[in-house]
């Protein structure tokens, strides 16, 4: 056993480690860096977020290690709880009194400033037991009688977060059980159905909802609605066009000055075109294509089918969430709430992600033909 | 557990590769995205960024002083408050009490207050130019977002004085008239700005940029205007307007005749600098309020306008005679006439069918060219324009400048209006020649002049001296330029000659001016319509004529009276060459005739040292000798004889005793019988002095001669006593 427990310890992945510790530094550094002006500002403290985030990032970090050393067929067992703790969770959130209403949604549960928001645990937890759900199977779903289940899991749990309402969140939930159902094989044309279905829901959603169509407005023309919803995009662009190359140097953004509302949130990859220029945008983005390059690789080299479809469940979760992000700062989509994984401030999504990390840095123990695998 | 560790199938690893692919792809295209946003918009987006992030405020630059040449102030900038909020930054819960404040000392409707403060505009100009009291007043209080920007108001000391020149500036403190007009860009400087940077409330940010650009103070122009000749000249020609009923407006331009500085520029009517905007002819202001809309406004432009309107640069006039300066100059030049050429003058000249007569309709006879200059005799030339030629007509017109504007520093100058060679014929030639059928500028005559006066070099007229900065130091100077040869040194000092004569004994005595050799030419043009008794009186002079200093044209357009140029333009023209010459300290050279018939005040020298009195006596033109013991130059004078008050001829000589006792006598020697100038020195040579009584002395000449004296002769008197004597003239006689 102590010899196993410490081969274990020298197959662990460094490489993905170090992507993932650069990319939290890296955005402390950027929530720092952002958040101070309007900490001053409103909290009266310099520091406030990046306190916060600071003890969250510890906490994540240590979570993060501990997952990575556990073994993964126990957490693989634990799915089918998990995923019913974090049913529960969405739809506590729900409940008037029990769900924190923060800017007109419900989306928190907790008490004082220690709240969580149960769509990011479901970001995580879904996607696990979809993994092991698959495993179970020896073929891929090939009926559209098999499918449904897991269809219709996918639905409830994006249908409970759309109702917070969170629709990003939902968006992000429903990406997620779809791409891991599509990598565990399932036909691609099954897909087609429901989104042909969720199509004119979705424009009946935008359309029924005033703040969602203006969004669209706003997207086609964002100066047109400067003191509006198109403010918060006109001055992002703002940032980014700002930076020019080189940026105008860390911790110089002038954007963050209150214009750019919670520069630290949603909009924080502006801050960092603003101070670091097209090289510190195209440099995060290179940072994210080799955890995501890493997370792939331990995808496909993972020992079983679970751990597989698990890792690139997580690792397209961080996927999707970067691509969104940033189109939505570049004004590329409409404006929808997605936060940047690794730098928005955010305590429970950031210890949540770096959890995943945990699990991919687990796996990743564990490669069949890994250097290190072969000494098995 | 044998399930549970399957593989991941080929088809899944296959599925995460494209999958990755999909990414990258993704990846580069937001990365397009971010370099198309701070590349190619890059520019469009940081500068809208910069837009709100910086707060500009403007610190206005002093503009700059108009001088006369000699650093008399004509024009200056007071520093003035303008107050301006920006409505973002000011505490909704202070409003009431800032709109409150505000319009007591501001004495504004609170109304209005309460809009201006709540604009959406980031800079919103509550009052401008509030009195020093009322800045104080706003700066004690310390309120957010109301700011005291300093501003400047224009003031002229001397209102309407020199308003042609001088010019006025709008409401912006742009110049809009004159020197403050073509000068602006020079008098204006550059105003300095305070950026900072802003957070979105309007705050200033913290540990970000200040920059401070400093104001840069316009330059102080220095004008040529001499403000004593100007005002010299303003006063005489007011005069000359009241005296003579001058209907439409009158020019005086007085120039140095070597460098082309403008001395004094005076054209009526003139305006108000301190309040341009107000009509001060009577009729004109009745003509204005008799309308109402679309119709007062364009009238009261158009009144304004003419108003403003600088006749000596702006308008052009028919020059009639004093254009036959130049006619005269061109002939000699071309040696189609010598001075002492004869003509015949019937009282006029038959010209292609057309009979041109002459002002004098009886004829002047027969006379040299000479006397043809001197009595300004149209038919002489008519013949010498004639024998001159249409073309070397209009070159000569060319080459002394009056078919292009001379350069001038004021706005709108004019070209004049000449015959095309096609339309210019024989009759208009004639007419030409006598300086009828054209139009010129009052300042392309004075500037032809020069030809004259420079030795036949043209001189471009300047009204701007210099650019200084505030300490004095001189940044740009405007030097004298020289802009073509027109005739030869030996014509412009013949063409000097013969003007002189204009004057001493022609048709310009009116300008005759005493101890001064004055040259001109008058002119009387009569306007279109003919036959309507509209005419422009003018005369074109200079002196001293041998060696001429400065040059003057009076005009005067539309007299009611008297119209003729000699008659109202040349003593005009006399009064402000008078007091200029002597303001200017050119010495007079009194001819002997001249010296007698100058009068001096004697002053009282009695108790000052010999030194002294004798430099007093001789700044006078008096002789003085000193009796006495002790002549040193120390020594006090207790006497004098004359005394001190007594009137008498330039060169007479005062004794200066310098002790009681040394009293000589003399006996007066008798001159009746003789001639002035022997009487004269006579009397001198007994160390008496001689004063002609009574009588104008212009009427004396070579014919005059002593008919009684006083004291009579054989009396005893103290040397210096004056001998008053009575002059009768040999045609009575």
């Amino acid at each position: 056993m102590k010899k196993k427990s410490s081969e274990k310890l020298n197959n662990f992945d460094f490489q993905f480690f170090a992507i993932v510790m650069s990319l939290l530094i890296f955005g402390l550094i950027m929530v720092f860096s952002a958040s101070s002006a309007s900490a001053h500002h409103f909290q009266k403290n310099a520091l406030y977020f990046i306190e916060r985030q600071g003890i969250y990032a510890v906490i994540g970090i240590i979570g993060m290690l501990y997952i990575s050393k556990v073994d993964y067929k126990k957490i693989q067992a634990m799915t089918p709880m998990l995923l019913t703790i974090s049913l529960v969770l969405v739809i506590l959130v729900l409940i008037p009194g029990i769900g924190k209403v923060i800017n007109g949604a419900r989306r928190w549960l907790g008490v004082g400033s220690l709240t969580i928001q149960p769509s990011e645990i479901v970001k995580y937890t879904l996607p696990l037991f979809l993994a092991h759900c698959l495993s179970l199977r020896k073929e891929p779903i090939s009926t559209v009688k098999e499918f449904i289940p897991f269809l219709a899991l996918v639905g409830v749990f994006a249908g409970l977060i759309l109702l917070e309402p969170h629709m990003s969140g939902a968006i992000v939930v429903a990406f997620v059980g779809m791409i891991v159902l599509i990598i565990g094989g399932t036909k691609l044309i099954y897909f087609v159905v429901p989104f042909m279905a969720a199509l004119p829901i979705g424009i009946a959603l935008i359309v029924s909802s005033p703040y969602r169509l203006k969004r669209i407005t706003t997207f086609m023309n964002p100066e047109a609605d400067m003191l509006g919803d198109g403010y918060q995009i006109v001055q992002s662009l703002y940032a980014i066009g700002s930076g020019g190359f080189f940026g105008l140097g860390l911790g110089q953004s002038r954007q963050k000055f209150l214009y750019i509302p919670e520069p630290h949130n949603d909009f924080i990859f502006s801050i960092i075109c603003e101070e670091l220029g097209f090289i510190g945008a195209v440099f995060v983005i290179l940072l994210f294509a080799l955890l995501i390059k890493r997370g792939l690789y331990i995808a496909i080299n993972a020992p079983d089918r679970f751990s597989c479809l698990a890792v690139s469940g997580i690792i397209l979760l961080i996927a999707f969430q970067v691509i969104i992000n940033i189109l939505v700062v570049t004004s590329s989509i409409p404006v929808t709430g997605m936060p940047l994984p690794f730098f928005s401030y955010g305590g429970s999504a950031l210890v949540f992600t770096l959890l995943g990390m945990g699990f991919i840095l687990n796996v990743s123990r564990n490669l069949k033909d890994s250097k290190s695998g072969k000494s098995i | 557990m044998e399930k549970n560790t399957q593989k991941p199938t080929l088809k899944t690893k296959k599925y995460i590769s494209s999958i990755f692919i999909i990414i990258v792809a993704l990846f580069v295209g937001i990365s397009i995205r971010i370099g198309y946003l701070q590349f190619v918009r890059g520019y469009e987006l940081s500068t809208k960024a910069a837009a709100q992030q910086t707060k500009d405020k403007v610190i206005s630059s002093k503009r700059g002083i108009i001088y006369d040449r000699n650093k008399n102030i004509l024009a200056l900038s007071a520093s003035v408050d303008t107050v301006t909020c920006t409505p973002s930054e000011i505490k909704k819960e202070k409003l009431d009490e800032i709109c409150r404040e505000l319009s007591l000392i501001l004495e504004m409707d609170e109304k209005d207050l309460r809009e201006k403060l709540t604009q959406n505009s980031s800079y919103v100009i509550i009052k401008q130019k509030i009195t020093p009291e009322q800045s104080e007043k706003i700066r004690n209080l310390h309120y957010n977002g109301i700011y005291l920007t300093e501003d400047a108001k224009r003031y002229y000391p001397y209102g309407s004085f020199a308003s042609h020149i001088i010019g006025f500036v709008g409401t912006d403190n742009q110049g809009l008239n004159g020197v403050e007009m073509v000068y602006d860009k020079y008098l204006k400087g550059v105003p300095g700005r305070v950026i900072t940077a802003k957070d979105s409330t309007g705050s200033d940010m913290p540990y970000q940029y200040e920059k401070y650009i400093n104001a840069e103070n316009g330059l102080n122009v220095v004008l040529t205007i001499d403000e004593t000749i100007q005002h010299y000249a303003e006063k005489h020609l007011e005069d000359a307007i009241k005296q003579y009923d001058v209907r439409n407006g009158a020019v005086c331009i007085i120039m140095d005749a070597k460098t082309g500085e403008i001395l004094a520029m005076a054209t009526k009517p003139d305006y108000d600098l301190n309040s341009p905007f107000t009509l001060n002819d009577p009729k004109m202001i009745e003509l204005v309020n008799s309308l109402t809309g679309e119709e007062r406004n364009k009238a009261l432009s158009d009144a304004r306008n003419k108003m403003w309107r600088n006749k000596a640069v702006v308008d052009t006039y028919e020059p009639g005679s004093t254009y036959k300066t130049f006619v005269a100059a061109a002939a000699l030049e071309e040696n189609v006439v010598k001075v002492d050429d004869q003509f015949d003058c019937n009282g006029y000249m038959k010209v292609a069918n057309y009979r041109i007569s002459c002002h004098k309709t009886s004829g002047h006879g027969h006379l040299t060219f000479a006397q043809g200059v001197k009595s300004s005799c149209n038919p002489v030339f008519m013949q010498i324009g004639a024998n001159l030629g249409k073309t070397k007509f209009m070159r000569y017109h060319r080459l002394f400048g009056f078919t292009d504007t001379t350069g001038f520093d004021l706005p709108g100058e004019a070209e004049g209006v000449f015959y095309t060679t096609n339309s210019f014929n024989t009759t208009e030639l004639a007419t030409s020649s006598f300086g009828q059928g054209f139009q010129v500028t009052p300042l392309q005559m004075i500037a032809a002049m020069t030809a004259i006066t420079n030795d036949g070099i043209i001189v471009k007229p300047r009204i701007v001296k210099e650019l200084i900065d505030d300490n004095g130091t001189v940044v740009r100077a405007f030097e004298k330029e020289e802009v073509r040869r027109a005739i030869s040194k030996d014509t412009a000092k013949t063409v000097r000659e013969l003007l002189e004569t204009v004057v001493s004994e022609g048709t310009a005595k009116n300008a005759y001016i005493k101890g001064y050799r004055v040259a001109g030419k008058t002119g009387t043009s009569e306007k279109f319509p003919r036959n309507m008794g509209l005419y422009v009186a003018s005369f074109l002079g200079f002196a001293p004529a041998n060696d001429p200093e400065i040059i003057g044209l009076v005009m005067l357009d539309e007299p009611a009276g008297a119209h003729m140029g000699g008659q109202i333009a040349a003593p005009t023209f006399q009064k402000i060459f008078d007091d200029t010459l002597r303001y200017l300290n050119i010495d007079p050279q009194y001819t002997e005739s001249e010296e007698n018939e100058i009068e001096i005040t004697i002053p009282n020298v009695v108790e000052k040292n010999v030194k002294e009195a004798e430099e007093i006596l001789a700044s006078m033109q008096l002789k003085c000798k000193t009796v006495g013991l002790n002549n040193s130059e120390d020594v006090v004078i207790l006497k004098q004889i004359p005394t001190g008050g007594t009137v008498v001829p330039a060169g007479s000589t005062v004794m200066l005793y310098t002790s009681e006792s040394a009293d000589e006598a003399v006996m007066i020697p008798s001159v009746v019988g003789k001639s002035i100038s022997e009487a004269n020195s006579i009397l001198a040579n007994a160390g008496l002095n001689m004063k002609i009584s009574g009588k104008s002395s212009t009427e004396t000449d070579n014919n005059s001669y002593i008919g009684a004296q006083n004291p009579p002769a054989g009396e005893i008197a103290a040397p210096g006593t004056v001998v008053t004597v009575d002059i009768l003239n040999s045609d009575v006689h």
